[in-house]
């Protein structure tokens, strides 16, 4: 089935989201789709896929224009995709959810596994040890990812589109991951992937096809290409801004200690998390999501109730089992999604950036007292709008993230936790983040930095330590760390740095 | 038969009796929960139910006529809760709060005629050889048709909702709309026959409690039991086979309450009329009191959250 995408356009509102694109798909090959985010590969599959509608434009399939209006009719069509947001039910079983959209499931399931046979049948092969009966809910992720590939085998797909599946996934899973998109295409299927990372393009394409600003910039063998190229095509002439890492203080005395922590919350549990983290330091924290990041952080930042362990700063206990929570907390706290957990969506801007002060605010204040404040952060963090009356809940995640990092790193906080901080950004504006945080670093704040991204973890902590089940499953030096090793330790197995041949 | 079986059979067939009515719309209710749509307008539909059904028993003669009719009764009060929540998207609680004063107010408008009118009764089941079994035997010659048909809806329902592929995507609608909608099932489709059939169940249990456990009208009589249908689905944890035991809970109660009436108990009347109320309070507060794994469908804890 060979599909082709002619002046794909798309608008919304002033932004140009697809800007005349084409693109051919081929059986039996991988394309990658490259882009950084806001690109606009998300749309254009998007498109393909039937959820949104191009404004201009036709798609075509064997040079017949058809005309793809719901995800529905794409499945029709033989179009299936793989969403980073799983589509499926976390409460159902593998089985039923594999045989919730297959056209086989009888009337009658029963309790027999004969009904089922056809829907698991994609399973078997891709993933033989996934238990048909347990809940998806207790699958790990890159589990469900292979449960979601078989939910679009099973429509016959002559085109498979992959949204960034490799993003939450450990090395090893990306592997294999990498091995059953080959064997897809090798079958017969034309394979999208989107994505931005390099290596999945190296690892499975044979084509690729880079986006910037809604715009298709090119379209290359990727056996023609060098990583530096691609790089270049994906930031295009901009001069590509990277923070400067820190300079790291020689034994500097700890500033924070988590001691020993232990907390459950609906996130998930910690236990027996002990840190140190230096005056100046950056402790990155690494691990596949899930593994305990958002209840390390609420804990160590006072949003969770401790079962045992505390947390000191500066030689003073800021959080205990049953202690008062400080007035003044010395700790400022990024959390991830931060629509949700760190602004108050329907207040506005100016608002939420004195949300920190709060307490310190005059019983009857007028919003007009805080707009010149906010419109000096505003600026120095670039949010837009520039509006401070704007509410929270208008802006895109990308300025919501930096809100949030213009109000938590306001003042002068001893430790600072940032979860996924640049998540959603830019390059520009990722750089800018950083900036901000490491100047923090510099004045001597301890820094603790939850990410998914080794590479930016590799370049700018100084120590990484990987939480895995809810306990640090290891920590080393980032000059001694080797992403064998950190991916290891994502997945449990903690392998002895000595013990490790050389190159394996 | 010694006296002991006579107090023990009378007090089943008084408890399955009085449960009836809470147990249809317990079933109703429960379905729709799991597809992720609250209606507190069960109380309503209740209310509306027991009119019609007497209303129709009483013009027509024939007490099945006025099942029908109750239950066509809630059928429609519930598409108004479904035209709200599913087609335009209103606040859950506020939409079924208007639909339950409305049945209320409609109920007691064209209820009024009916209050003092006498109703045909069913003619008791023929149950044959099954009522000389030992023990059940009485149990089940005790039985109204209302009470037979509830007991049948239970395993019906049950088996359809978690063995065929209907009932999965209902399931599935419940614990993710996105999901379901990438599956293929219109959750809006599924919601709308989820509400409609529970106002169905919530209509038939209305009409059973008017026509057949207290054959008489009174403006208000189901009296709270649409609400606590609403809460007895926590205890029953979304699962239609659990509706059986959450019902009798309260019909048990009730049945306890009316024996302490009859036995001149030094306790006032008013105060033991909210014993299953009571009941059904406390084990739903011990019911959530055990937070892992209530089995509360997640699309029903976004309802909540919004």
């Amino acid at each position: 089935m060979h599909v082709s995408l002619a002046g794909i356009t798309k608008r919304y509102g002033a932004i140009l989201a697809n800007d005349d694109v084409d693109l051919d798909l081929v059986p039996g090959e991988v394309v990658a789709l490259l882009g950084e985010n806001g690109a606009g590969k998300s749309t254009l599959m998007k498109i393909l896929f039937g959820f949104q509608q191009a404004d201009a434009g036709e798609i075509r399939i064997d040079g017949r224009p058809v005309v793809i209006d719901s995800p529905r009719a794409a499945a029709a069509l033989g179009i299936g995709m793989v969403f980073q947001q799983f589509s499926l039910v976390p409460a159902l079983t593998v089985r039923e959810n594999l045989a919730l959209g297959h056209r086989c499931t009888p009337w009658w399931i029963g309790r027999g596994a004969r009904s089922f046979a056809a829907p698991v049948a994609h399973l078997r092969d891709i993933a033989p040890e996934i238990e048909p009966d347990l809940p998806v809910s207790r699958l790990a992720v890159g589990e469900m990812q292979l449960v979601e590939l078989a939910k679009v085998l099973n429509l016959d797909a002559g085109v498979v589109i992959l949204d960034e599946p490799t993003s939450v996934l450990t090395p090893a899973e990306s592997e294999r991951l990498w091995e059953q998109v080959r064997r897809i295409a090798a079958g017969g299927a034309a394979v999208v992937l989107i994505t931005h990372k390099l290596e999945d393009v190296f690892a499975c394409a044979q084509r690729v096809a880079v986006m910037r600003r809604g715009r298709m910039v090119a379209t290359l063998d990727t056996s023609s290409v060098t990583p530096d190229a691609l790089v270049r095509l994906i930031v295009g002439a901009e001069t590509v801004t990277t923070a400067q890492p820190v300079e790291r203080t020689a034994d500097a005395l700890p500033r924070a200690w988590i001691k020993n922590l232990s907390a459950t919350t609906a996130a998930g549990a910690i236990a027996g998390v002990d840190l140190r983290i230096a005056a100046g330091e950056i402790l990155g924290i690494a691990g596949v999501s899930g593994n305990g990041q958002q209840t390390l952080a609420d804990a160590v930042a006072g949003l969770a109730i401790l079962l045992a362990g505390e947390v000191i700063v500066d030689g003073e206990t800021l959080q205990a089992p049953r202690a008062e929570m400080p007035a003044q907390s010395a700790v400022a706290y990024l959390p991830e999604q931060p629509l949700r957990n760190a602004v108050a969506p329907d207040l506005s801007v100016a608002v939420n950036l004195m949300l920190k002060r709060i307490r310190d605010l005059p019983w009857r204040s007028h919003p007009s007292q805080f707009d010149a404040d906010a419109r000096e952060r505003i600026t120095a963090f670039d949010i837009r709008p520039t509006d401070p009356r704007a509410t929270a809940a208008s802006l895109s995640g990308g300025n919501l993230q930096k809100l949030v990092a213009a109000r938590e790193l306001a003042g002068a906080p001893a430790l600072i936790v940032a979860c996924y901080p640049t998540m959603g950004l830019d390059l520009g504006a990722a750089a800018a983040v950083y900036e901000a945080l490491f100047a923090h670093a510099r004045r001597g704040a301890a820094v603790l930095w939850i990410s998914e991204d080794l590479d930016d973890l590799l370049r700018y902590a100084h120590r990484i330590a990987v939480l895995h089940r809810g306990r640090i499953a290891g920590i080393a030096d980032t000059a001694q760390a080797t992403r064998r090793q950190l991916g290891a330790w994502m997945v449990g197995h903690s392998i002895d740095v000595a013990a490790e041949p050389a190159h394996a | 038969m010694d006296s002991l079986d006579i107090v023990f059979t009378g007090f089943l067939i008084s408890a399955l009796r009085s449960a009836t009515p809470l147990l249809l719309t317990l079933l109703g209710e429960c379905l729709g929960q799991r597809t992720g749509v609250i209606n507190l307008g069960a109380e309503g539909q209740m209310l509306v139910g027991a009119m019609a059904g007497y209303g129709a028993t009483a013009a027509f003669g024939n007490p099945w006529v006025g099942l029908l009719a109750g239950a066509g009764a809630g059928v429609a009060l519930s598409a108004v809760h479904a035209l709200l929540v599913v087609g335009a998207q209103a606040n859950q609680f506020a939409s079924g709060l208007a639909v339950w004063m409305l049945g209320f107010g409609l109920s007691a408008y064209f209820g009024a005629a009916l209050v003092g009118q006498q109703v045909t009764a069913f003619d008791s089941i023929d149950v044959g050889a099954a009522a000389q079994w030992p023990v059940i035997g009485s149990v089940i010659a005790g039985m109204t048709p209302t009470v037979l048909l509830a007991l049948l809806l239970v395993p019906v329902i049950g088996l359809w909702f978690y063995r065929t592929r209907t009932g999965l995507r209902w399931r599935a609608v419940g614990e993710s709309p996105a999901a379901a909608r990438a599956a293929g099932v219109s959750p809006a489709t599924v919601q709308i026959q989820a509400v409609l059939v529970g106002g169905l169940l919530s209509g038939l249990g209305g009409a059973a409690l008017s026509v057949d456990y207290t054959r008489t009208w009174a403006e208000g009589m189901s009296a709270g039991r649409g609400l606590v249908a609403v809460g007895l689905v926590i205890v029953a944890r979304w699962n239609p086979w659990w509706t059986l035991p959450a019902a009798l809970l309260f019909g048990g109660a009730e049945a306890l309450s009316l024996r302490l009436q009859t036995a001149d108990t030094p306790i006032s009347a008013q105060l033991l009329h909210i014993l299953p109320y009571l009941v059904s309070l406390v084990v739903l507060t011990l019911t959530c009191l055990r937070r892992s794994d209530s089995g509360t469908p997640a699309g029903l804890k976004a309802v909540m959250d919004r």
